[in-house]
């Protein structure tokens, strides 16, 4: 029985990852292929479900793959490990919080406890900012989701940028007074030995099946955010006139405007992800849409969760950077791509 | 009468996740009642520095078994949770 349910499982994910290798080969393109023009002479009604036809037909396979993916390597991950870790040396923590904090991620929920786990018992604050920062902007639902939709150029420096907003906000955060006075406030020592976690090994199928459960669940979390981000996306597709686009979302002011409005619009759902895309398409610059893209340190639930803990000064130092970062690496990327 | 604590530790309010997993909890609970073994299910809050300082940086929903974490960042499934509960039982007996 056991095994019978082991081999449907395995079987589920191959034919998940063998579509998605499929859809390569043959050279499918998952991304809408709508251009803005084709909205134009469409009823009002008509233009979310034509994009949403338009998205699903070529997007379904992405989406089940960036969900199986990413309950996948939620479970698999080793989180005692991670956690053990977690809390030693100062570089340490770092680290881990850049490498970790793509695939653990996910679930808004664990944010935060990991968040002030990593602060009282670990690394401190340098590294729990690190890793609050990197974890939206890098796991692995908007990385695919950014590759396949935009390009896997803006997904690879996302990742970049994201690490080094993430890193630099991390360690300036902990030499502020206001940084030092918080972590010694939370500091407490964690427990010598690990007799206190001993964590049992599921067999296969079990985490096979919780893999898929939290994959479903996940997608049950974001996939109604996503859906009525795509029907304002068709819509702003359909009506936003080129022009508009084109004389405020290029060039510097393009980078400060797609700073400051990526912000408040983000929310940890993808929507972001759509949402930029359909500027780009009507003309927004490859600078702008990476400033766009990293509004996430903005998020404002997150904020109000970190300043509960942490002080708001804390919070506004490591929002500030990150602002900084991301005109910085906008502008930057813009002139190197030649497109800003 | 053998007594048996879990802890459902999570944020508070508590995420989905957690409620899922407390639930499970209290299945097994219930179960056990029925045979005569006393299991007492409580929640404990994941950032408070009382359960961070007993068991250091957990990712939740996390479920520990008489003070000793068994799971954690997953919900388990009632066969799971009472694998482990007999577990305990065996080795204070």
């Amino acid at each position: 029985m056991r095994k019978i349910r082991t081999i449907i499982l395995v079987l589920f994910v191959l034919t998940v990852i063998g579509l998605l290798v499929y859809s390569r080969v043959m050279a499918y393109s998952l991304a809408p292929t709508m251009k803005p023009a084709d909205f134009h002479g469409l009823a009002i009604w008509e233009i979310p479900i034509a994009y949403l036809i338009d998205y699903f037909s070529h997007g379904w396979i992405c989406l089940l793959f960036a969900f199986v993916a990413a309950g996948l390597v939620y479970e698999f991950v080793p989180k005692e490990a991670i956690t053990r870790y977690m809390s030693s040396g100062r570089i340490v923590g770092y680290g881990l919080a850049i490498g970790i904090a793509p695939f653990l991620t996910v679930c808004s929920c664990t944010m935060v406890p990991l968040f002030t786990g990593v602060l009282y018992a670990g690394a401190g604050i340098g590294p729990a900012i690190t890793f609050m920062l990197m974890a939206p902007s890098s796991n692995i639902l908007s990385i695919l989701l950014t590759g396949e939709l935009i390009s896997w150029e803006l997904a690879g420096v996302r990742i970049v940028a994201s690490l080094v907003v993430a890193l630099v906000a991390g360690i300036v955060v902990s030499k502020t007074p206001w940084g030092k006075a918080v972590e010694k406030e939370h500091q407490i020592t964690a427990p010598a030995g690990q007799a206190s976690v001993d964590i049992v090994k599921p067999p296969l199928d079990e985490r096979l099946l919780a893999a898929l459960k939290f994959a479903t669940y996940i997608a049950k979390q974001i996939l109604p955010f996503f859906l009525l981000g795509l029907v304002i996306v068709g819509y702003v597709e359909a009506y936003l006139p080129e022009e508009i686009v084109g004389t405020y979302l290029t060039g510097i002011t393009g980078v400060l405007l797609a700073s400051v409005i990526g912000g408040p619009l983000y929310t940890p759902t993808l929507v972001e992800i759509v949402l930029g895309r359909g500027m780009w398409q009507l003309g927004m610059s490859k600078g702008a849409l990476l400033s766009w893209l990293m509004g996430q340190p903005y998020d404002v639930a997150n904020a109000l969760a970190v300043s509960k803990i942490a002080r708001w000064k804390v919070v506004l130092t490591y929002m500030i950077i990150a602002w900084a970062g991301s005109v910085t690496f906008g502008l930057t990327y813009g002139m190197l791509s030649g497109s800003i | 009468m053998k007594e048996v604590k879990i802890e459902v530790i999570g944020p508070d309010p508590p995420c989905m996740r957690c409620q899922a997993t407390k639930k499970v909890a209290e299945k097994v609970a219930e179960k056990f009642r029925e045979s005569g073994i006393m299991v007492e299910v409580e929640k404990a809050n994941i950032i408070s520095k009382e359960i961070v300082g007993k068991y250091g940086v957990l990712i939740s929903p996390a479920l520990s078994v008489n003070g000793v974490v068994k799971f954690m960042g997953r919900i388990p499934s009632e066969s799971e949770v009472e694998k482990s509960l007999k577990e305990i039982l065996e080795r204070e007996v």
